[in-house]
């Protein structure tokens, strides 16, 4: 920062300080606390109770490797949700980016009207509750609900939807989670200029190729952002399938979710909390990479 | 009509709707309203059925406010269960909005002027929090309050967890706020005789306050929906709220009183969210900056 | 409050790792780094108390004095932690309005969630409702404290067995008194099912591809595990035999998977009378507790109950009791007296619960004949002798837990 004007060199920090001590205490904290529930000791005597231990040299890994084996050895019974977890998420996601971008683009530069109006109505589901929209969504799927009449002369009349259907479940973390697909997007693609555009098709490019030459890359920053909002937060998803799917939907966050009741199960939870944690994490760092290298780029 | 320009015209009229660059692209409008109807028709059917006189969501049986007001033991108004979750949300909400809020915008004035590794290590850090899948955040502190620091699980534990989870949104909104504005103003502030202090206060604050007013909106919503964290905290009955009992009665029998519920928390955040957007309004006649894009801002 | 001799390790270390952060001292750094197991001071080991059977009654040790008689009745909220739907709220507002209090009920969706709740005090409970095979563990980590039987009179109410001696796993009735008694069988249709073919096909109905996307099971492993162990013809369901333990996940698994069986809790009230399932493993208060909630159209004798023949099938009952961390616990001892009460008890189950209460003055014969169960239902009434013949689940032990535990996880990560 080039100015004229000194300042100490506390000075800024300081303003960080807050918000730091909290996310230490609040966030990386019980990051080490969930490693040493998850390397540390059950007390079967207690009703399962965890025993932590704080030290590194005192973890012991049999519980933790006794959940990870569960992922791919013996019955492996982990591996069924955690390939649904990865499929449903995909799907959702690339649904989620497909339609979102139609619907951005279309808001951000084909209307003008009715933009303002448009607009409200996409931002209107992040204020509106998630659990309300799929609650809702719930009632219109049920058995012999509005939705088989609708879909009765398709013969999908007797389809019961929330019998543990993959489409349901798929469909319904789209429902969830496509606005916060959407409004980065609309941002992007409404600050790109016309003029650029025009551009463009001053030197021959048809549509087709103004969009994939010039829009979309102009897009890219905002397509990460929406994905990574979009895909992290759904690997952990649980209440999505328990409004709207079975037990042969389950993901990953229903595996955990399904430990509170067990005995000895929060161990169980902070070694599952620990691996999807590392799952989630590798996207993310590539998400900062990226961010960072678009930074320096842009400045 | 030169023979170029013959050329171009007969090319446009022959390749007819599908020539004109400038069209109004049907497909695209098609999708766009389908979504729209996809998105909210479910919610606008929802708050419809909250004055269903029988106890369906999907069969009508006639127009009543027994749901609301009437019915002596199921009624929003009557039932103490759901007063005292809607009591609990709001006041988490208001709570987590006072605390949040002020600690994530000191921490994104901060984190902009901050250089160097530690100011990237803050920011990793807060991003991280941003993406982290909630069930992640809540479990964790659920182990935290239960072995180490003993904080009693409920509305303490509850507010703390929110708090944590919510810090990001103001962080995010203010700083690309503070992106577009620049150190400009401040100093010219300075320059004229203005303390550090008083240019932020007098020059800065003003500058993102629609931000601050977006991010106030966002938490406060983002609050009364939050469901996973005040489950995983959660430590009985008086510490339920709406979101939980939504949650607990569409995997229970529900009758439409959750559906008037649901109307009561969506009607209120709207209201705040209107809210927020008056007052900026009012307090930012001049600027003409896109402010309200700060609503937009995720 | 609890006394800090009271503390067992776990706490300790909890209150010393949260003063560490707050104050540090030497002392409190040192126990919170001590690896647990080894000596830390405060601690005790608690006796060991056997599991009860019905061969082997346990007379529960008193962990600690019950309160005073004449401790005066707090001033509330009265916390009530138990089943959803499980109690009438009109009965639990008129002792409300009696004692001038406010009650608030808390709901766990099955056993465990209840018991780790209450056993890591997430909910402070005034009241509990425990099934009676956790009971041993809850006395022994001083969950649940001894009942002062001064304040609660109405004991009398109670068929004398449970009094004197009392029940096998309190004998005594040092720590619980009963709530209700129930017997395990299959809740079915009686418009898509006849009365011959339930009773002809029995557990198998559960499994019967006719009632494909119309089965409901227990969304708990204790009920749910023991059912299919029943079904697949062992009568051993407290087994700790792997291979019964996989043959019944099996047998859960494929209903699942072919006939798309769900797991619920409320299935049988909730949903069966508006016709979401066809058959649905059931407790027998829950069939009769149903015609509650049948839609306006529908005749209360489509609801059908089939219970497998004497000694085929389970029986149990739950309990109340009072937790150690109870805030009002005078109150709760009121509360409990209450629902005691001859006529509330019956109020309760006749026009609310379903749920049958072990009262003396409540004549099995009769309940058909009043009315109270009706009359397509005549196998979910309970009478005392089936609590001689009829299976009684027990606690299992820790490494039994674990294998059903695994079994159910399986089941729940839907192969």
């Amino acid at each position: 920062m080039q100015s004229g004007v000194w300042y100490p060199r506390w000075y800024w920090p300081s303003f960080t300080i807050t918000g730091i001590v909290w996310l230490t205490v609040l966030f990386v904290l019980p990051a080490y606390v969930v490693l040493s529930v998850a390397f540390g000791a059950v007390d079967f005597e207690h009703f399962g109770q965890p025993v932590p231990y704080y030290a590194p040299w005192w973890w012991s890994f049999s519980t933790f490797n006794e959940t990870l084996t569960q992922f791919y050895q013996g019955s492996a019974i982990y591996q069924a949700p955690l390939i649904r977890t990865f499929v449903y998420v995909s799907s959702a996601s690339v649904i989620c980016l497909v339609l979102g971008y139609a619907v951005a683009y279309f808001t951000a530069r084909c209307t003008s009207k009715n933009k303002g109006l448009i607009l409200v109505l996409l931002v209107a589901p992040l204020w509106i509750s998630y659990l309300m929209r799929i609650y809702a969504w719930q009632g219109l799927l049920d058995a012999g609900g509005p939705l088989n009449v609708v879909l009765d002369p398709f013969g999908f009349g007797d389809t019961d939807f929330l019998s543990g259907l993959h489409i349901t479940v798929i469909l319904g973390l789209v429902y969830g989670y496509i606005p916060f697909m959407i409004l980065p997007l609309y941002a992007s693609l409404d600050r790109i200029q016309e003029s650029l555009l025009e551009a463009g098709r001053d030197l021959g490019a048809n549509g087709r190729q103004t969009f994939w030459r010039v829009t979309f890359p102009l897009s890219r920053p905002a397509i990460l952002t929406g994905i990574v909002i979009v895909t992290l937060p759904m690997f952990g998803d649980y209440y999505t399938n328990d409004l709207l799917g079975s037990s042969k939907t389950s993901m990953f966050g229903n595996l955990i979710s399904a430990q509170r009741e067990f005995t000895g199960g929060s161990t169980r939870m902070a070694s599952l909390v620990l691996i999807l944690s590392v799952i989630v994490m590798v996207p993310m760092m590539y998400y900062l990479r990226e961010t960072r290298r678009a930074a320096e780029r842009g400045a | 009509m030169s023979v170029a320009l013959e050329t171009r015209v007969e090319a446009t009229q022959a390749e007819g709707y599908f020539g004109n660059p400038w069209r109004r692209p049907r497909i695209l409008q098609a999708i766009t309203a389908g979504y729209l109807l996809w998105s909210l028709l479910p919610v606008v059917v929802a708050v419809i059925y909250s004055f269903n006189a029988g106890r369906s969501r999907i069969v009508w049986q006639g127009f009543s406010l027994r749901w609301w007001t009437d019915d002596p033991t199921d009624s929003i108004l009557h039932d103490p269960a759901m007063r005292s979750a809607m009591t609990q949300t709001y006041k988490l909400a208001i709570l987590t909005v006072l605390i949040a809020v002020p600690i994530g915008t000191l921490f994104a004035i901060g984190i902009d002027r901050w250089h160097g590794r530690p100011a990237r290590g803050a920011n990793f850090t807060m991003l991280l929090s941003f993406v982290v899948p909630e069930i992640i955040l809540g479990v964790s502190l659920y182990i935290l309050f239960t072995n180490l620091i003993s904080i009693p699980l409920g509305t303490p534990a509850q507010l703390l967890g929110l708090t944590t989870f919510q810090l990001s949104y103001p962080v995010v909104i203010v700083r690309a706020r503070l992106l577009t504005i620049g150190p400009e103003y401040e100093e010219a502030a300075m320059d004229l005789g203005a303390a550090p202090g008083q240019a932020i206060r007098r020059i800065l604050l003003p500058l993102i306050a629609p931000a601050v007013m977006a991010s106030v909106a966002l938490v406060f919503a983002d609050v009364v929906d939050d469901f996973v964290t005040v489950q995983a905290l959660q430590a009985g009955a008086s510490s339920e709220t709406l979101a939980i009992k939504i949650y607990s009665a569409s995997r229970a029998s529900p009758t439409p009183e959750i559906n008037a519920a649901a109307t009561v928390m969506l009607v209120t955040t709207l209201l705040v969210v209107a809210g927020g957007l008056l007052i900026y309004r009012r307090f930012n006649r001049g600027q003409t900056v896109a402010g309200a894009s700060d609503f937009m801002q995720i | 409050m609890r006394h800090p001799k009271d503390m067992n390790r776990r706490q300790f270390l909890t209150r010393a790792g949260g003063a560490a952060l707050a104050v540090p001292s030497l002392g409190a750094i040192l126990a919170a780094c001590s690896k647990p197991g080894e000596t830390v001071s405060g601690s005790e080991s608690p006796s060991d108390i056997p599991i009860a059977t019905l061969e082997n009654p346990v007379t529960l040790p008193m962990n600690r004095d019950p309160i005073a008689a004449d401790t005066p009745p707090e001033s509330g909220p009265l916390v009530l932690y138990n089943w959803a739907d499980y109690i009438w709220k009109k009965k639990v507002n008129e002792f409300a309005e009696e004692w001038g209090v406010d009650v608030e009920i808390t709901t766990f969706n099955n056993m465990e969630e209840g018991i780790q709740k209450v056993s890591n005090g997430q909910v402070e409970a005034d009241v509990f409702v425990p099934t009676t095979n956790y009971l041993r563990r809850l006395v022994k980590d001083d969950l649940v404290q001894p009942l002062q039987k001064e304040l609660v009179p109405n004991i009398s109410s109670v068929w004398p067995s449970y009094s004197d001696p009392g029940p096998y796993y309190d004998v005594g009735w040092r720590y619980t008194v009963p709530y209700t008694i129930y017997t395990w069988g299959v809740a079915y249709r009686r418009d898509r099912v006849s009365d011959d073919e339930a009773a002809s096909q029995g557990w198998d109905a559960l499994w019967n591809n006719e009632n494909a996307e119309a089965i409901s099971l227990y969304d708990s492993y204790g009920d749910t595990i023991a059912v299919a162990i029943l079904r697949n013809g062992s009568l051993e369901v407290n087994t700790g035999d792997e291979a019964l333990i996989t043959a019944a996940k099996d047998a859960i698994l494929q209903t699942i998977n072919e006939n798309k069986a769900r797991l619920t809790i409320n299935g049988v009230y909730a949903k069966l009378p508006a016709g979401d399932f066809t058959v649905a493993e059931s407790w027998s208060g829950d069939i009769v507790g149903a015609q509650w909630y049948l839609p306006k159209d529908v005749e209360w004798d489509v609801l059908g109950y089939w219970r497998p023949p004497n000694g085929q099938t389970m029986i149990g009952n739950d309990t109340l009791a009072i937790p150690t961390a109870a805030k009002n616990p005078r109150l709760a001892h009121e509360f409990i007296n209450f629902f005691l009460d001859e006529e509330v008890g019956y109020d309760n189950f006749r026009y609310w619960n379903g749920y049958q209460p072990p009262f003396s003055s409540i004549d099995p014969e009769r309940l058909i004949d009043d009315g109270v169960v009706p009359p397509n239902l005549p196998m979910a009434v309970v009478t005392e002798d089936m609590f001689k013949e009829d299976l009684t689940p027990y606690e299992l032990v820790p490494e039994v837990d674990l294998l059903w535990q695994q079994a159910w996880t399986e089941i729940k990560a839907g192969a």
